[in-house]
């Protein structure tokens, strides 16, 4: 047999050998045999001697084409020996993807508080400040400065937790008004607050009463405030609190430190004004109190009334819960069973 | 108050006035109107029936009745009722009929009797049992209307068709509770001035003043007359004046008490009948405080101790009345009654209220007493409901009255102006518009300029300042066109003080470490109220506390805390992290306090359980990492914790937290006597911790001033010592601190270890200590001579050994 069909065969034969080679290790030992310094190729050089003078030339070049071949499928061989290697390795590694994860608890925020604290930002943002009362209040601020003067009917006793003779539980966030009037330097500009907090009433405690709840104040005096900028900021509240496309009225009402005094309804969420069980069908539900600060108020706080005047409001932020979250019992707030306060933790805020 | 909307038209043309619109406009600009009830709604077929045959079925209490309802041959029915008799005019329900409560009637056999309808009583109408007169509260309704024809709806005459409007009534506007001041606000809003007529009394009896006195104190009774009348002969009312009573909630009686009733309905005035022949011994009427030890029954049989400030009725002698609240017993009108002694007066409010509310015996009197009444009424009242007794119950009304007193009031007169008007309303009235305003609602207006003054009327003694006139004006041009605009209040600044933007961020930490926020009560028992703090003040406790589980005014905010883990453990739920941010109060010198605390409580696992089993039990050091976290957070540094024992905490794994030599916190177990001995706890282990933040928000960081990265490699260096069992962390870690010089930047313990492998009494600990010099890189030779010293000086004061 001559050089050129022993190149022919070692052809043939090498490239089957690299392709059967299943490792890395075994893979050398072809590139040894083939290529290596006593390898095929090398000995068909060595016999180069044997071959006619003429023919030399094409027998070298032959080798050295058939050296970058097989120089080339070792490498893309290796190339993919490892590359499988990666992939037998990742395939022992593999996880099921479907398991749960390990899960931290996550916190959540009071239901009241997302409501406290979604409108002292809707609030700030309208320039109020944020202003806090002590909760043990004296009968003074509690009732006298907002016009509740001793023996009024209002100022029962009975729904009241006194403390001793001249202090209590405070029964409204009101006296912060009262506090916050007082200091207020009028010279330094006009006055806009709200007050939040807990309030207290002698009320035994069922699904619809608390003897503790939040409340919001709300105060504005300065020397051009009237009831029609009572009614556009009220309207603003209810709007941001309850939705856009409710429609609200003000009703006349009743408190001792307003007058006049209103009461807000907006129109009901759950059946639109057509009439439920939850707006008692009359299609409407009361949300707040506010009205025009009394003049008895505002002198009792040292404001001259022919001066000066605002509007005040009140709302319950335990009742702007209930009513948003269609919440059925109050005590559910206070009794604060986790199942009930993590479900909010899905509300944006 | 339920005012009738037939009854109104008395007063005003109804005509066009739809019920349910005039009840929004009421609530919208007058006095909130409850609902509208329309009685006759879903019912159907019910008509006038006369009996005229009536025969008792054997062995039953069932009669068989033939009644004529208008058709051309009578219907046989059979009726239960024990007062069902021939000749009576009743109410028959036909089959096919509709009653309250989805009820039908229909075509059916009793006993084997063929029975076609149903003979009711009221209460089958849907009256509620508090009207229906009681001599047919149990049994069938019989009319006395020769009117009435067999066939006709009964719906009209019982007043069914009526609407009923119920006004509820805030405390300044008692004005409307009564008929005429229900016309008078109507009046305003459809824009027609009120039907409200004097009555002319012709006196038909002898003289009566001659021989009676009655005395009266001006101060508690300002206004109190007499009349009376002889001949009254008691039987029921005329059936539209009973209408009238029943539609207004209002049981009829008989026509005296009906007339007295019907009277204080229309005008507001609360009237008096009593029996006359109780004061033929005395001839007197003395109205007066009540004397200790004085006793009257009243006309419910209550037997009351009078107060020194009850105002009561006597005969001179006796108590013959609760003034202003209820007659007594004695005086009671009867059927046996033929004279009677009328009085319409005006009681003190503040007295009768608190006679109401001390004697649990509030009326309906009492509610108009204690609200004011319209002192002009007075005379009115007591003419009428003579009229009315000479009409309905044939008596003689005797010549004279007796006024024992007779204070005048004088109108209020407010002077204001358009501007002002306009100013606090944000509206632009002209004098006109507000003239014609006021015109509605009937009052007298002297417009000078820009000046108007109001005489108010003594109905509306609801009124005194001018902000009473915007009021009015304001409510009657309608909330609902009154502009909505926004507080021209000039540049301010909007925002909270620093403090509580320090509490919410502390709040938002909590919460995003996986607590969940809750709001407890502030009152507890005084035991809690004073339990989990360091030093106990004095307890603020409230006076008739409603339970004894809420008497005292807590001082920590753990005790509520535990309520709502022992809470969720009773319904399962057992894996709590909580936290609440509140306050705690307590009394010291005399003067109450009040500080924000923070609070936070954890049961179970640190996280989920999971399927991998790497659950973290909580235990005394993840809440402290937690709470080291919080520190971290807010830049608090320095903190130290002293092993102290502390009222309801594990005497051994509990912390007081300090800055700066000042308590302001603890951290640490609950005692396991109270988790072990409270079956809610089942033995659970809980840890708290809870912070005054009163002493911790001054330590906060403010801001942040911001330096670059390290730009020099730190160097670590580790260290094991064995020292004396104990030895505490906090003085090795102090030791190190002192002694390493200016470029160590941290202590880690990295390992704790006491047990088999070393001698009793002693433990090992390990440190990494880490230095950094942020000028340059650090030499081992710096880094070695720094420890050298910490080493030197663990030996020498807590006689380590360095292994
Ligand atoms: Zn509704």
């Amino acid at each position: 047999m001559d050089l050129f069909d022993r190149l022919k065969d070692l052809r043939e034969q090498g490239l089957a050998e690299i392709k059967e080679a299943e490792s890395e290790k075994s893979l050398n030992d072809v590139r040894v045999k083939l290529v290596g310094k006593k390898g095929e190729l090398t000995q068909i050089l060595h016999q180069m001697k044997d071959v006619a003078p003429e023919k030399r030339r094409e027998v070298g070049q032959k080798v050295n084409e058939l050296r970058d071949l097989f120089n080339e499928k070792l490498a893309s061989a290796k190339d993919n020996l490892i590359e499988k290697a990666i992939e037998a390795r990742l395939e022992a590694e593999k996880i099921d993807v479907t398991l749960p994860g390990r899960r931290k608890h996550v916190g959540s925020k009071h239901p009241i508080r997302i409501i406290q604290d979604d409108l002292e930002r809707f609030f700030i943002g309208m320039s109020y400040q944020v202003v806090q009362g002590p909760e043990i209040e004296s009968e003074h601020y509690n009732f006298e400065m907002l016009n509740l003067p001793k023996d009024h009917p209002a100022r029962d006793m009975q729904a009241t937790f006194y403390v001793d003779a001249d202090h209590l539980l405070r029964s409204q966030t009101s006296p912060v008004q009262a506090r916050t009037m007082e200091k207020h330097d009028f010279d330094k500009g006009d006055l806009k607050m709200i007050s939040p907090g807990k309030v207290y009433r002698r009320d035994d405690d069922d699904a619809t009463h608390s003897h503790q709840f939040m409340q919001m104040e709300g105060l504005v005096v300065g020397k051009n405030i009237s009831l029609s900028d009572l009614k556009g900021t009220l309207e603003l509240v209810a709007k941001h609190e309850f939705g856009q496309d409710r429609e609200t009225r003000l009703r006349p009402s009743y408190f001792p430190f307003t007058e006049p005094s209103v009461e807000m309804d907006v129109s009901c969420f759950e059946c639109g004004g057509k009439g439920c069980a939850i707006c008692k069908n009359t299609g409407w539900i009361e949300v707040l109190g506010a009205g025009i600060v009394h003049p008895n108020v505002l002198s009792a706080a040292g404001i001259d009334p022919s001066v000066y005047s605002g509007f005040a409001f009140g709302l319950g932020l335990d009742r702007f819960a209930i009513l948003k979250y269609g919440i059925d019992d109050i005590r559910d707030f206070y009794s604060d069973d986790v199942r009930f306060l993590q479900q909010f933790r899905q509300e944006e805020d | 108050m339920l005012v009738s909307y037939n009854w109104l038209k008395d007063f005003l043309n109804m005509d066009g006035v739809d019920p349910y619109a005039l009840a929004e406009k009421l609530t919208r600009s007058g006095v909130e109107i409850a609902s509208t009830v329309h009685p006759e709604d879903g019912l159907s077929k019910l008509v006038v029936g006369h009996i005229l045959t009536c025969e008792k079925i054997e062995g039953t209490h069932l009669n068989k009745t033939t009644v004529d309802v208008g058709e051309d041959e009578a219907r046989q029915i059979v009726c239960g009722a024990p007062n069902v008799a021939a000749g009576q005019d009743v109410i028959v329900a036909l089959p096919g009929a509709h009653l309250p409560g989805g009820i039908k009637i229909k075509k059916g056999k009793l006993r084997g009797i063929e029975s076609n309808g149903m003979i009711c009583g009221l209460q089958e109408l849907g009256f509620s049992d508090s009207v229906v007169p009681p001599k047919y509260a149990d049994g069938i309704w019989v009319f006395h209307d020769p009117d009435l024809k067999p066939g006709d709806s009964v719906f009209a005459a019982l007043g069914m068709d009526d609407y009923v409007l119920d006004f509820d009534i805030t405390p300044n506007r008692a004005d409307t509770s009564s008929m005429e001041g229900a016309a008078y606000e109507v009046g305003a809003l459809i824009d027609q001035k009120p039907k409200i007529e004097d009555v002319v009394l012709k006196e038909d009896g002898a003289d009566w003043t001659g021989d009676f006195t009655a005395v009266a104190d001006e101060k508690i009774a300002p206004k109190y007359y007499l009349r009376k009348l002889t001949g009254v002969k008691i039987a029921e009312s005329p059936l539209w004046l009973q209408v009238r009573l029943w539609n207004a909630g209002i049981r009829p009686i008989n026509n005296v008490v009906d007339a007295t009733n019907y009277v204080m309905l229309l005008t507001g005035q609360p009237m008096h009948a009593y029996d006359a022949k109780l004061f033929d011994k005395t001839k007197k009427i003395e109205v007066r405080l009540a004397k200790e030890g004085e006793k009257l029954q009243l006309l419910n049989e209550k037997e009351i101790d009078l107060d020194p400030q009850d105002i009561v009725i006597t005969d001179g002698e006796q108590a013959v009345g609760l003034a202003g609240v209820m007659g007594g017993l004695n005086s009671e009108v009867t059927e046996e009654t033929t004279d009677v002694i009328l009085e319409a007066a005006v009681f003190d409010p503040a007295l009768t209220r608190k006679a109401a509310l001390r004697h649990d015996n509030r009326t309906d009197a009492s509610a108009l007493f204690e609200k004011g009444i319209n002192w002009d009424n007075t005379q009115k009242a007591l003419d009428i409901c003579a009229l009315i007794l000479r009409a309905n119950a044939g008596a003689t009304v005797l010549a004279g009255e007796i006024k024992a007193s007779d204070l005048d009031k004088e109108a209020v007169v407010i002077t204001t102006t358009a501007s002002r008007t306009n100013k606090i309303l944000g509206t632009d009235l002209s004098m006109d518009e507000i003239v014609k305003i006021l015109g509605k609602l009937n009052f007298p207006v002297a417009v000078n300029g820009d000046e108007y003054t109001v005489t108010v009327p003594n109905r509306r003694w609801d009124i005194f300042i001018d902000s009473d006139i915007f009021e009015e004006v304001g409510r009657i041009y309608g909330y609902d066109n009154i502009k909505s605009t926004h507080p021209a209040t000039g540049e301010l600044i909007g925002g909270y003080a620093a403090d509580e933007v320090k509490v919410r961020h502390l709040r938002q930490l909590l919460e995003g470490q996986g607590l969940s926020e809750t709001i407890n009560y502030s009152l507890t028992s005084e035991e809690l109220a004073t339990t989990f703090v360091k030093k106990a003040l004095a307890p603020v406790k409230v006076n008739w506390p409603l339970n004894s589980a809420r008497t005292t005014m807590r001082q920590n905010l753990i005790c509520g805390l535990l309520d709502t883990v022992a809470y969720n453990f009773a319904r399962k739920q057992t894996e709590l992290q909580l936290f609440e941010n509140g306050r705690v109060y307590d009394m010291e010198g005399g003067d109450y306090h009040e500080h924000e605390h923070l609070a936070a409580a954890y049961v179970g696992l640190a996280g989920e359980s999971n399927w991998q089993h790497k659950d973290e039990v909580v235990d005394f050091y993840y809440v402290k990492g937690q709470l080291e976290d919080v520190f971290e957070m807010i830049g608090v540094k320095d903190v130290e914790y002293r092993a102290e024992a502390i009222k309801g905490m594990h005497p051994t794994r509990t912390a007081g937290i300090y800055v700066n030599d000042e308590y302001i916190g603890l951290i640490g177990q609950i005692s396991p006597v109270l988790t072990m001995t409270d079956k809610n706890f089942a033995g659970k282990e809980i840890y708290v911790y809870e912070l005054n933040l009163d002493a911790l928000l001054p330590l906060m960081a403010k801001g942040v001033k911001s330096k670059p990265a390290p730009k020099y490699p730190a160097v670590q260096r580790d260290l094991s010592i064995l020292v004396d069992e104990d030895v505490t962390n906090a003085q090795v870690e102090s030791c190190i601190k002192e002694n390493a010089g200016k470029y160590l930047v941290s202590v880690e313990v990295i390992d704790v270890y006491q047990g088999a492998h070393l001698a009793a009494g002693k433990k090992s600990l390990a440190y990494r200590l880490t230095f950094l010099n942020e000028a340059e890189t650090l030499t081992d030779a710096v880094v070695t001579k720094a420890t050298d010293n910490v080493q030197a000086a663990l030996e020498e004061k807590l006689e380590a050994n360095i292994r």
